[in-house]
């Protein structure tokens, strides 16, 4: 599904990303881990198409098609989803309305019919339920306000609505209390299929108690330098990162 | 200064007026000082200097076309190149629609409150041209305790001639003790030369009556249009003004607020959208006389193209207005790295017990919030529209309208949506 070879990214004169490689099949959860300012929020953002980075060498394919060559809503619409650490706050704009218009411009990009309102209402009920999200938090105005359980909540909301081929999820676990994390977490699960994958950017192992990974990357001054089943998270969580800085130090 | 041509004309209607009458006056007055220029402080990035070089068609003759359609209207009165009609009379008896001087043989003591208003006219000479050239005042006189359940609709409209014209209107309106009415005004203009439309509106709102005043300015690109509209508020009164400028080459509205009444009300709603070679000002005065008042004013901006917007904002609070309640907020987005905006807020307070409050800002949308919207699916541009439209969204919903909140919202779509800046 996803083919990253080689991947360099910088910001400004700083580079970030120093090689990257990694493959991810439909069905398999990914998580890539890692100490802070290794990369791992970069590399969600280039896939995402943030304009603040730039791509200086090295190739994504995503379902057969250059990722790079995309500009961020076209990802979307080809099924990429990125949950954001921090979800930013949109003034004036309810959930509902937000959504009404990514979901129509992508059917719009994919060549299908607008939905209406009777549809939309039906599919808000139906993914609703899906991450226990109250009725009141969609009226209001995107993220204005919102606790940063809401936030986050709402950011999973939004991927059940938009239902993605690929869900990158950053550092979704911060700020979250155990609760939260819980009921987010249950989402992500739910939301899993055969037909689609899960990229989990986390600093902490707490995360993948809840979400399972079947691989577990440690990103590191740009690179993957291990990588693992979930035994290797919980090595990372007895031990930290020192021990895999020291190795690749030398 | 005016170029000799224009000089020569203006001489020439001048000579037929008595130099002492009100209209001999204020054309001397105006041939003194011209069309205002950047030097002066008051117009200084709203420059027409070059209508001082431009001889026009002082007294075009109107003749307008307009479809009357708004069953939600009371009455529709049109004002076409400063030539009356009634489109639409109302058989209710408690308002009339009538010229100034039949207005004034009907209701002698409305003299006294004409001689005694105190405007504010510095730096202001297209006031004096209004004077000299227009036609006498259009009033609109509502009754004691008359509540008019449906609006009044004014269409004011400017039709170019062959050669560049300028209209001069007049309009006043009386709310006598008690009245309540809305006026909703669309503003607009035929044919595609250049014009300068130049309107005055004089309002007197007596005790306890309300007053709401919506205008749409929808005008052709080629209308420079600047409007004049002072206010007198006498105790317990309230008006909310609701200004849309949406189209024109050139808007200046100059708006005042004169409070002479305790427990009054005033609020002033501001919305423009320039675009393209467009340029909209919004000269604000809210002048605190008594005490025990409250003005609120929210005027916001959104700028395309290589469009300049003004705003200034001044409120006075006299010695007489102790427990004034002033508050004040212009807020901007500059959609276009073209797109200039110019704010001055200004107060002036020499009482000391009262609560004023001001705060401009201008700004671009959230880089942020944009990538954020994107990255859902949402195309650059419908991003862009959709946070453009959820900042002016708070001006709009104030109208309670709904049938023009309607109107106003999608005529401002289509104008953010045709600019070219949302996909750069």
């Amino acid at each position: 599904m996803l083919s990253i070879k080689n991947l360099h990214a910088s910001i400004g004169e700083k580079e970030i990303l120093r090689g990257i490689d990694l493959e991810v099949k439909a069905g398999e959860v990914h998580a890539i881990m890692g100490p802070n300012g290794s990369g791992k929020s970069t590399l969600a953002s280039v896939l995402a198409g943030r304009e603040d980075y730039e791509v200086t060498e090295g190739t994504v394919q995503f379902l057969g098609k250059d990722l790079l060559d995309l500009a961020p809503e076209a990802r979307a619409a080809e099924g990429i989803f990125l949950a954001f650490q921090y979800p930013v706050e949109i003034p004036g704009v309810s959930t509902t309305n937000f959504l009404k218009s990514a979901v129509n411009e992508i059917r719009k990009y994919r060549g299908e019919d607008p939905m209406d309102a009777v549809q939309f209402l039906k599919m808000f009920k139906e993914k609703m339920a899906y991450v226990n999200i109250d009725q009141s938090l969609l009226s209001r105005a995107l993220n204005e306000g919102f606790s940063g359980g809401e936030k986050k909540r709402n950011e999973i909301f939004q991927m059940a609505v938009l239902d993605p081929k690929l869900a990158i999820l950053d550092e979704t676990d911060s700020g979250l209390d155990i609760d939260a994390l819980r009921i987010v977490a249950e989402g992500v699960n739910k939301l899993k299929s055969p037909n689609n994958a899960t990229i989990v950017v986390t600093h902490y192992q707490r995360l993948l108690d809840y979400i399972v990974p079947d691989y577990v990357h440690v990103l590191y001054k740009g690179r993957i330098v291990k990588s693992g089943t979930k035994e290797l998270a919980l090595e990372l969580e007895e031990r930290g990162y020192d021990w895999i800085k020291s190795e690749v130090d030398q | 200064m005016l170029s000799a041509e224009l000089n020569t004309t203006l001489q020439g209607i001048a000579q037929k007026l008595d130099p002492e009458s009100e209209k001999g006056k204020a054309l001397s007055h105006f041939l003194d000082k011209g069309f205002p220029t950047s030097k002066w402080e008051e117009w200084k990035y709203t420059s027409l200097k070059d209508f001082n070089g431009i001889d026009r068609n002082w007294f075009p003759k109107g003749n307008s076309n307009l479809p009357v359609s708004a069953d939600w209207a009371e009455l529709i009165i049109r004002s076409s190149d400063a030539y009356l009609s009634i489109e639409k009379p109302s058989s209710n008896e408690g308002m009339e629609v009538l010229s100034f001087d039949e207005f004034i043989q009907k209701c002698p003591e409305f003299q006294e409150i004409w001689s005694d208003k105190k405007p504010i006219l510095d730096q202001n000479s297209l006031y004096d041209l209004n004077v000299a050239l227009a036609p006498q005042h259009t009033v609109l006189w509502i009754k004691k305790d008359v509540e008019i359940s449906k609006a009044i609709l004014h269409q004011y409209q400017v039709n170019s001639t062959e050669k560049s014209s300028s209209v001069q209107s007049r309009l006043l309106i009386y709310l006598e003790e008690g009245a309540k009415v809305s006026l909703m005004e669309q503003q607009t203009s035929t044919g595609s030369a250049d014009i300068l439309s130049n309107f005055v509106q004089e309002i007197f709102v007596s005790k306890g009556a309300q007053f709401t005043y919506l205008k749409d300015q929808d005008f052709q690109q080629g209308v420079s249009h600047i409007d004049h509209t002072f206010i007198y508020q006498a105790e317990g009164s309230q008006v909310d003004t609701f200004t849309f400028s949406l189209n024109a080459s050139l808007i200046r509205n100059n708006l005042h607020f004169y409070i002479e009444g305790s427990q009054v009300v005033s609020n002033l709603n501001g919305l423009y959208v320039p675009g393209e070679n467009q340029l909209m000002d919004s000269h604000t005065v809210v002048d605190h006389r008594m005490p025990h008042a409250e003005s609120n004013e929210l005027y916001k901006g959104v700028l395309l193209g290589n469009a300049t917007g003004v705003f200034n904002g001044k409120i006075f609070v006299r010695q007489d207005a102790q427990k004034t309640n002033a508050f004040q907020s212009c807020r901007n987005v500059l959609a276009s790295t073209r797109a200039t905006m110019n704010t001055k807020p200004q107060l002036e307070i020499w009482a000391d017990d009262v609560k004023c409050s001001h705060g401009t800002t201008t700004g671009q949308l959230n880089e942020e919030a944009l990538f954020y919207m994107r990255s859902r699916g949402i195309s650059l541009p419908a991003a862009r529209t959709l946070l453009l439209l959820a900042f002016v969204q708070e001006v709009i919903n104030k109208v309670e309208h709904p049938v023009l909140r309607e109107s106003l919202t999608e005529k401002i779509i289509a104008k953010i949506q045709q600019s070219v800046d949302l996909s750069n």
